[in-house]
């Protein structure tokens, strides 16, 4: 696919634009994921994919050719997402958002039961989980989306965030322990 | 025996390599670890994160349709540069012209204030401060000498080359700067501010970090260095007493 996805680069350097719809179409559902992780709502994601791909083409000439385009676009997202977080306004929508639209609260949690008193406590504790997660810093909760759910390693999370392997390694640590402190109560109800 | 912090029981999860086997024959051994490490992994494992919104087959298509106006042919941006270049060119042969100007209205100005200076008696120490004004002048036009020369000769290629003459140009910027100042100080507004315009141009040509192998070799061709060179050597010889002075003061700052 990275060889693939060279030629397409400097096919689109070259002047073929519609080249870039390949790469798009290719690693948007990548960048989907991990923009919805950090950022936690989908309509926030899906602009963030937009304007991930709107930057990747603009900076499309500074792309090395000996990294892969699939993690370079990755961290474009990644940072994209960061930026989202840090707008003023966005965190406070999203927790109003999280506390008062209860379809919202549905998609957050798998209803794999009929059962309502369980269907109620999956939800409970799914609305616990996103309250837990926002209530991370944005280093912190992108450094564990990166490490627990993206499945990087601590030199990667370095790398996206721009800081050193050890930060990085403190910041996915920070993370776990808070989110441990945060939902012990649950674990008291379960 | 030391048990394992939580640091390290977090580590040994993630399976990274610096935990290592010693953490995990540790933990195996030590049942206060061990069950430790059952706790976190529970933990770990019931960190459920929202599922994903599912995004159907066409999602990259859509992407892509919203995104496709709002992007201009990389082609454009080549032409683009090609003219941003070339204004680029066009001011660094302004900037050239502006200092032949310069260095003309400069010669002819401290010239004159040479002579008024022998007119008037006890102007000794008048005479050495424009004395050194004047061999500072010297050596500016030899270093502008040496850059239009080194222009000249610049391999278009050799990227180490073009940085030094770069840095050779901030220094002239530096310098520029001085005589600017001094012809402020005398009084000589037309001098000031011919020397502020060239201060802008050798600006920017000085502190662009993009300027490229390409820029130079074309600021080669298009500057006409010969022509330059020679009414430099022309404005050096138009001062012959200056010369003497200037062979003292060689390597002489402000």
């Amino acid at each position: 696919m990275d060889g693939n996805d060279h030629s397409v680069v400097r096919a689109v350097l070259a002047g073929d634009k519609e080249a870039y719809g390949t790469l798009v179409r290719a690693h948007s559902a990548a960048v989907f994921r991990v923009a919805f992780r950090i950022i936690g709502n989908d309509a926030d994601a899906e602009e963030i994919v937009q304007e991930t791909f709107l930057r990747g083409y603009q900076r499309l000439a500074t792309f090395q050719l000996r990294s892969g385009f699939g993690t370079w676009i990755y961290r474009i997202a990644v940072n994209c997402a960061l930026n989202r977080i840090d707008r003023p306004g966005v965190e406070a929508e999203y927790r109003h958002g999280e506390e008062n639209d209860p379809e919202q609260k549905i998609v957050q949690v798998a209803a794999d039961t009929a059962d309502p008193e369980r269907s109620l406590l999956s939800r409970e504790i799914g609305t616990a989980h996103a309250m837990a997660m926002q209530r991370l810093t944005p280093t912190e909760r992108t450094a564990f989306v990166l490490r627990h759910l993206e499945d990087r390693s601590t030199g990667e999370i370095a790398d996206v965030l721009g800081i050193a392997p050890n930060a990085a390694k403190q910041a996915v640590f920070r993370a776990i322990q808070k989110l441990r402190r945060e939902l012990a109560p649950l674990r008291g109800n379960a | 025996m030391r048990h394992l912090s939580e640091e390290e029981l977090i580590a040994l999860y993630y399976g990274e390599a610096a935990a290592g086997s010693v953490a995990a024959s540790h933990v195996h051994a030590c049942r206060e670890c061990s069950a430790s490490y059952a706790e976190l992994k529970q933990h770990m494992e019931a960190i459920r994160p929202a599922p994903v919104p599912q995004r159907g087959a066409q999602y990259g298509e859509e992407v892509w349709q919203a995104l496709r106006p709002s992007l201009v042919p990389y082609e454009s941006k080549q032409r683009g540069w090609h003219i941003q270049m070339q204004w680029k060119a066009a001011g660094l042969v302004a900037a050239c012209a502006l200092l032949m100007a310069v260095a003309f209205i400069g010669g002819r100005y401290w010239e004159r204030q040479k002579s008024n200076t022998a007119k008037t008696d006890g102007g000794v120490h008048t005479q050495t401060s424009k004395r050194v004004v004047l061999v500072v002048l010297t050596d500016h036009l030899d270093r502008t000498e040496r850059l239009l020369v080194a222009l000249q000769h610049a391999d278009p290629g050799d990227a180490a080359e073009n940085s030094q003459l770069q840095s050779q140009a901030r220094e002239l910027l530096a310098s520029n700067r001085l005589y600017r100042l001094s012809a402020s100080e005398a009084g000589d507004p037309a001098l000031a501010a011919a020397l502020d315009r060239l201060e802008r141009v050798l600006a920017e040509v000085a502190n662009d970090p993009s300027l490229s192998a390409v820029d130079l070799d074309r600021v080669r061709k298009e500057m006409n260095t010969e022509g330059i060179l020679f009414e430099v050597r022309v404005l050096l010889s138009r001062t012959p007493d200056l010369q003497s002075g200037a062979e003292h003061a060689k390597g002489a700052t402000i």
